[in-house]
Order: structure tokens, then C-alpha cells, then sequence
């Protein structure tokens, strides 16, 4: 019975040095209690929910504490194990151009072909990457890290996801939070600087509605869109070439049932995966550090700037149109391909001061086109720095 | 009939020419002769121990290769000397990576020994050959060598004469590389440079807001032009449909200022104004419906059948 009783507590001390309770430490207590606050965001506040609750459960999975060296293979970063298989689509970086896939076969790109020099505003919009950039840069990151950290001015996750995986894995959990977390806040950060830019006068300007666009045209803009930037940046070629295929099949008629299942079905299920697995990297260990801070307060610097260049561009593009084209600046934040959250945003602010000023349309244009900007400014980044 | 069957074979002929061309574009051209030593007193030992002449292939694609089949050759004469045996696991070279021959002629010592050897008085021709025997895909010829030197490419994989090739003495800053890199990188020269030369991040910023501007620019300028070739076109074929000379009208008519609202304006103030209309008691629109067949969604493939009683 001695002999037993031994062998029973010694089991049962072993099992114990196993649990959660024992190899707990306050860091993995810390980053639970961000799983559930980003729960808490999603379903008290409805602030992005799709993307909040599967990252927010991640990161309660990620950081559920257990006994690393007993070989249980359960860990994310553990080869073979179930999450590291999930985590290839985030660490291969093919899960993004999958979600790309399906934002192309959602997206309408009729206000931007209307309205074609709605484009440069999703161009201007980009500075908030390259002003991230240089901060990184003075905080002391290395060139290719902090590109990877100033995508998330592009406020697209699965385009800061696809550069991060490339030139930085190791930060890739934080940008891709980071990056998700901010654009869950966009229409809390950007009215404020939509606000601060822009006088009462120029809220009011009312823009001709869009011409009709053709379906030929709808069709030619994925071809000649796809065969234009990837010859420019043919690095941007994963992202830039799902999006626009995704478009294709949404315009050319035949191909309804493909454009819906890529639209519907396959965007939900590398939602699920992309954001619970990237919710599960955020390890503790490697999660709670200077650098994360770091990042978060970069990441929040770049949507800022973003916000604020597009809504400056056009207020500088106004003063080289006549007077009956001029743009309301209130569509420039939505340069950020934050789709279509900011272009709502604008939408939202410019009925506040006019009940009857409709900019969802128009916002659209540089909406789409910031998509295809921080996908071509990814492009960039990957061909100048990897 | 037999049209539709001639369309379908023909699109099919294109994609798979299309597919054929861009494997072999991107698979075999990408292996490449990347280090030859002709001479071996004291250098590499192969897996008996002995030393011979070595010939170094690099894939170059950023893809395995698989080299069983392919030919290589001493004698442009003779284009099938070696052939790379079927069959070993260890002729699939990884991306990027690199495999030796051993030119000691003992072809019975395995796949990586071939049967020929090289000439050290002489220059030795080297060359590669695709399967069918023809197609070289690679060849060099390299020069007479001191002992213990390889013929190298300065960076692997890269170049295309003999320019980009140089002799190795294995000396300090000439290494001599066996199934390794030429160049050992130990850090990324491009991050490296804009850390050195671009500190504040200013020249990437230039550059890249220049390239993300003009890319947009392009598309931007691009669908300017359609949409222009567009309107002039649907207004041309709408006024050849009433019969309206195009040229007389496009001096009157300015088709950008038809937005939908605006006629409707226009159609809404005649109405009041002619009283045009009788009493109309319904409103007829008319939808097109399309219900384009494919056997996916064929209801007679995909529904299951009765079972027979």
C-alpha cells in the first residue's frame, strides 16, 4: 500500500506540474485578461466582432499556461502539433491572400471607376506607413522591422499580417493585433482628426452623384487593375492578384456561385482560422514586451497619420479642381482600407453637418483604392527589404 | 457541333502549351553549372573517402528540383553522356540549395559519380542537358586550373558568360564552396544599406510613396481613358439606333451630364408639365433573369436519386 500510495501521489504530482494552475505566471494572467477584453469589446460594444472574438478566444487558447518541455505537442509553435498546423496559413502567409480573395469578390469598385482620380486619395492615404516607418526607424528597429510594424498604417490586417510573416516574423503577433485593434477603433480615432482638418464650409460640399458605369468596364478594371500594379510592383502579386481575380469572378456574371463561395464561405472560415491563430501566437513570452508596446503606439501614430494625409490630400487636390467638382475632404480618411468601416465614417460625419449630403458612395472610391494602395505598399516594402 | 468540339480542343491545346512552356521555364533553366574544381590533391573527400574532380549544379529556382534524367557532359558531342539516374531520393535538389558530382569517372559508385572525368591539362567544356537529350540548359567551360582551385560564379546562380565566373584558390576572401554558397550572406545587404544610407527613412519614403503613386496613377490615368472610349461609344451606338448622325449631335450633346437623376428630373417635369400620360394603373418592370447552366449545379448531377424499389 506504501509503495501505492507513493506511485498514486507521484502520478498525481506529475499531473499537477502539468495543469494550467502550476505553470501559471502573471504575464500569461495578463494576456488573458486582453483575450477577454477583446471578447468584451466585440460583444458589449460591437466593435468588429468577426475579427475580435475569434482573436480574443486565440488568445485565451495561446495562453492557456502548461508544461512547455513535457512534449505534449499542443503549443503553437510546437511542429506537428494541431495550432502549428492552423498557424501555417498566418506563418506561410497564405492565409491572407485568401481573405484578399474574398474582399475582392465583396467589393464594388463602381465609385472608384466613376470617379478614377478618387484613386490617388488611397494613394495619399499611404503615408501613414512611410511616416511610421521613419519613427520606427528613430525608436531603433532595424529597416525590415519597422516596415513590417508601419503596414498597420495601411489598416488592413491581412496585408500587415502577409508583410510581417516576411520580414518580421517574430513581431508578427503584435502588428497583427495591433493592426486588427485599430481598425476595430477606427470610428473612434478617425472623426476627431476628420474634425480638427477640416472647416464647417468645406463638411458641406456636395459632390455630383457618380456617373453609371458599364459592366464592360467593371470587367476590364480587375484585368487591366491586376496587370498594371503587379507589373509595377510584381512583389505585391499574392495580394494584388487574389483581390482583383475575387473581382473578376463578382463582375464578369459567370462565375456567381465561385464569387459567392469566395465572398461567403471561404472569407468566414480563414476568418476563423486567421484570427483565432493569430490570437494564439501572442504568447506571453513573446508577446509582453518593450517592443509590443512599441508597436502598439506606432501602430496607433500610422492610422493617425494616414487619417490625417488623406483628408489633407484632398483639401490640396480641391485647390487645383473647379469649383462644381471639388471633393468633400470628409472621403479622405477613408484612404485607410479599413472597408468598408471608414468610408462609413465619412458617410456618417458628413450627414451630421447636412442630413442630406450621402458621401458612402464617393467615400467608397478611395476606400477600394487605399485596399489596393497598402497592398502595393506592401509590395513595395517586401521588394525593397526582403 | 463540330466547331464547338474545334473551340474547346483549341483552348485546351493553349492552356496546356501555356503550362508546358512555363513548367520547363520555370523548373530545369534554372539549374545551373555553379563551381567546377578539375584538380583535387587536398580538398573535398567524397564518400569513400577519395578525391576527385567535382562539379558543383545550384538550383536557382525558388522551387525543389527534381534532376533525374537530365544529362551531363563532358563532350558537346555527345550531349547523353551521363544521364542522372531515375530513382534517387537525393537527386530532388531543394530550392536554392546545391549537389555535387564527382568527375572521377566510377559511375558504379553511385548517382553522384559520373562516368567521365576532367582533363587538367586542357580547358574541360561542362554542360547540362534537359531530358530529351538537346536542350542544354546549362553549360561552361573552364579554363586550366592550378591544383586545389575552382572555376566559381561570383554569385550563385547569377550570370550568363564567363564573366561572371572566377578562379578560387581557397585563400581568405577566395573560398572554395562545395555544395554550399558561393556568397555566405550572414546578414540582408538590402536591410543593411537602408540602415546605413537611409537612417531617417526619408529615401523610403520618397521612393516608395513615388512607385505607390504612380502605380495608382497609372490605373487611375488607365480607366480615365475607358471610361471615356466608353461613353463616346454607347453614345454613338444610341444615336446610329435613332438614326442620328454621331458627328452632328457630338457637337450639341455633352453625355456627362446625363446622371440618372437628371433625367429622371427632366421626365418627371414633362410629365407634369404635358400631361403626357393616361391613368396608369400598375407599374411594369421588366428584370431579365439569367440562370447560366453548368453541370455543378445541374439539378439532375447533384440531386440524389430515387432508390429502385
Amino acid at each position: 500500500m506504501g509503495e501505492f500510495g507513493t506511485f498514486l501521489v507521484e502520478n498525481l504530482t506529475q499531473f499537477w506540474h502539468l495543469t494550467g494552475f502550476y505553470n501559471a505566471t502573471w504575464q500569461h494572467l495578463v494576456m488573458l485578461a486582453v483575450g477577454l477584453f477583446f471578447i468584451w469589446l466585440a460583444i458589449k460594444k460591437d466593435f468588429e466582432p468577426m475579427l475580435l472574438v475569434p482573436i480574443g478566444f486565440g488568445i485565451l487558447i495561446g495562453n492557456v499556461p502548461f508544461n512547455t518541455t513535457a512534449g505534449l505537442e499542443i503549443g503553437i509553435y510546437e511542429e506537428g502539433s494541431v495550432l502549428n498546423i492552423l498557424y501555417n496559413g498566418v506563418s506561410a502567409g497564405w492565409y491572407p491572400p485568401l481573405i484578399f480573395l474574398g474582399i475582392g469578390a465583396m467589393t464594388d469598385f463602381t465609385a472608384l471607376i466613376a470617379n478614377p482620380k478618387l484613386m490617388l486619395v488611397g494613394a495619399a492615404a499611404q503615408f501613414g506607413i512611410f511616416g511610421a516607418y521613419m519613427v520606427a526607424l528613430a525608436l531603433g528597429f532595424m529597416p525590415d522591422q519597422a516596415g513590417a510594424i508601419a503596414i498597420i498604417g495601411g489598416a488592413d490586417g491581412p496585408t500587415a499580417i502577409f508583410l510581417s510573416s516576411k520580414l518580421a516574423p517574430n513581431l508578427m503577433g503584435a502588428i497583427a493585433v495591433s493592426a486588427y485593434s485599430y481598425m476595430a477603433l477606427v470610428p473612434v480615432i478617425q472623426p476627431p482628426i476628420m474634425r480638427l482638418l477640416t472647416t464647417k464650409h468645406e463638411r458641406l460640399i456636395k459632390m455630383k452623384p457618380a456617373r453609371a458605369v458599364a459592366q464592360s468596364e467593371k470587367i476590364i478594371f480587375p484585368i487591366v487593375g491586376m496587370l498594371l500594379t503587379c507589373f509595377v510592383v510584381p512583389s505585391g502579386l499574392p495580394l494584388l492578384g487574389m483581390l482583383f481575380f475575387g473581382n473578376l469572378l463578382r463582375e464578369c456574371g459567370v462565375t456567381n456561385r465561385l464569387a459567392k463561395t469566395a465572398s461567403n464561405a471561404l472569407t468566414d472560415i480563414v476568418t476563423i482560422l486567421l484570427g483565432m491563430t493569430v490570437g494564439a501566437s501572442t504568447q506571453a513570452s513573446t508577446f509582453l514586451t518593450k517592443e509590443t508596446i512599441f508597436i502598439f503606439a506606432l501602430g496607433f501614430m500610422a492610422f493617425i497619420i494616414a487619417s490625417a494625409s488623406g483628408v489633407l490630400f484632398v483639401k490640396l487636390f480641391n485647390l487645383f479642381l473647379p469649383q462644381q467638382k471639388k471633393l468633400n475632404p470628409l472621403i479622405g480618411n477613408a484612404g485607410v482600407s479599413a472597408v468598408p468601416m471608414s468610408a462609413r465614417i465619412s458617410n456618417n460625419l458628413g450627414l451630421e453637418y447636412d442630413p442630406s449630403n450621402y458621401l458612402l458612395m464617393h467615400a467608397m472610391g478611395p476606400n477600394v483604392a487605399g485596399v489596393i494602395g497598402s497592398a502595393v505598399a506592401a509590395g513595395v516594402l517586401l521588394g525593397f527589404l526582403a | 457541333m463540330y466547331n464547338n468540339m474545334r473551340k474547346k480542343l483549341l483552348i485546351l491545346a493553349a492552356i496546356l502549351t501555356t503550362v508546358s512552356v512555363g513548367a520547363f521555364a520555370q523548373a530545369r533553366k534554372g539549374l545551373r553549372i555553379n563551381e567546377v574544381m578539375v584538380v583535387n590533391e587536398n580538398n573535398f573527400v567524397d564518400d569513400y573517402g577519395q578525391r576527385s574532380a567535382w562539379i558543383e549544379l545550384f538550383n536557382s529556382n525558388f522551387a525543389p528540383l527534381e534532376i533525374s534524367s537530365v544529362f551531363i557532359t563532358n563532350d558537346p558531342a555527345d550531349p547523353t553522356k551521363y544521364p542522372v539516374p531515375l530513382g534517387d531520393v537525393n537527386t530532388r535538389i531543394p530550392k536554392r540549395q546545391h549537389i555535387v558530382f564527382w568527375a572521377d569517372g566510377k559511375p558504379s559508385r553511385g548517382t553522384f559519380h559520373t562516368n567521365f572525368v576532367l582533363n587538367p591539362e586542357q580547358p574541360n567544356w561542362i554542360g547540362v542537358y534537359d531530358a530529351d537529350g538537346r536542350t542544354l540548359i546549362d553549360s561552361i567551360t573552364v579554363p586550366p586550373m592550378p591544383y586545389n582551385s575552382t572555376f566559381a560564379r561570383k554569385v550563385d546562380g547569377e550570370g550568363v558568360s564567363a564573366l561572371d565566373w572566377e578562379v578560387r584558390s581557397g585563400e581568405e576572401g577566395s573560398i572554395i564552396t562545395p555544395s554550399s554558397n558561393n556568397v555566405i550572406k550572414d546578414t540582408n545587404k538590402k536591410v543593411d544599406n537602408f540602415a546605413r544610407l537611409d537612417g531617417n527613412g526619408f529615401g523610403m519614403t520618397l521612393s516608395a510613396m513615388g512607385i505607390v503613386f504612380t502605380a495608382l496613377l497609372l490605373l487611375s490615368t488607365c480607366f480615365y481613358i475607358i471610361s471615356r472610349i466608353g461613353a463616346a461609344r454607347s453614345q454613338r451606338k444610341k444615336m446610329v439606333a435613332h438614326g442620328i448622325n454621331p458627328a452632328e449631335i457630338a457637337r450639341t450633346d455633352k453625355p456627362e451630364g446625363d446622371s440618372g437623376e437628371v433625367i429622371a428630373a427632366i421626365a418627371m417635369a414633362l410629365n407634369e408639365h404635358l400631361n403626357a400620360h393616361d391613368l396608369e394603373s400598375a407599374i411594369l418592370t421588366i428584370h431579365k433573369v439569367r440562370k447560366p447552366y453548368s453541370p455543378w449545379s445541374s439539378h439532375i448531377y447533384t440531386l440524389r436519386q430515387m432508390p429502385h424499389k
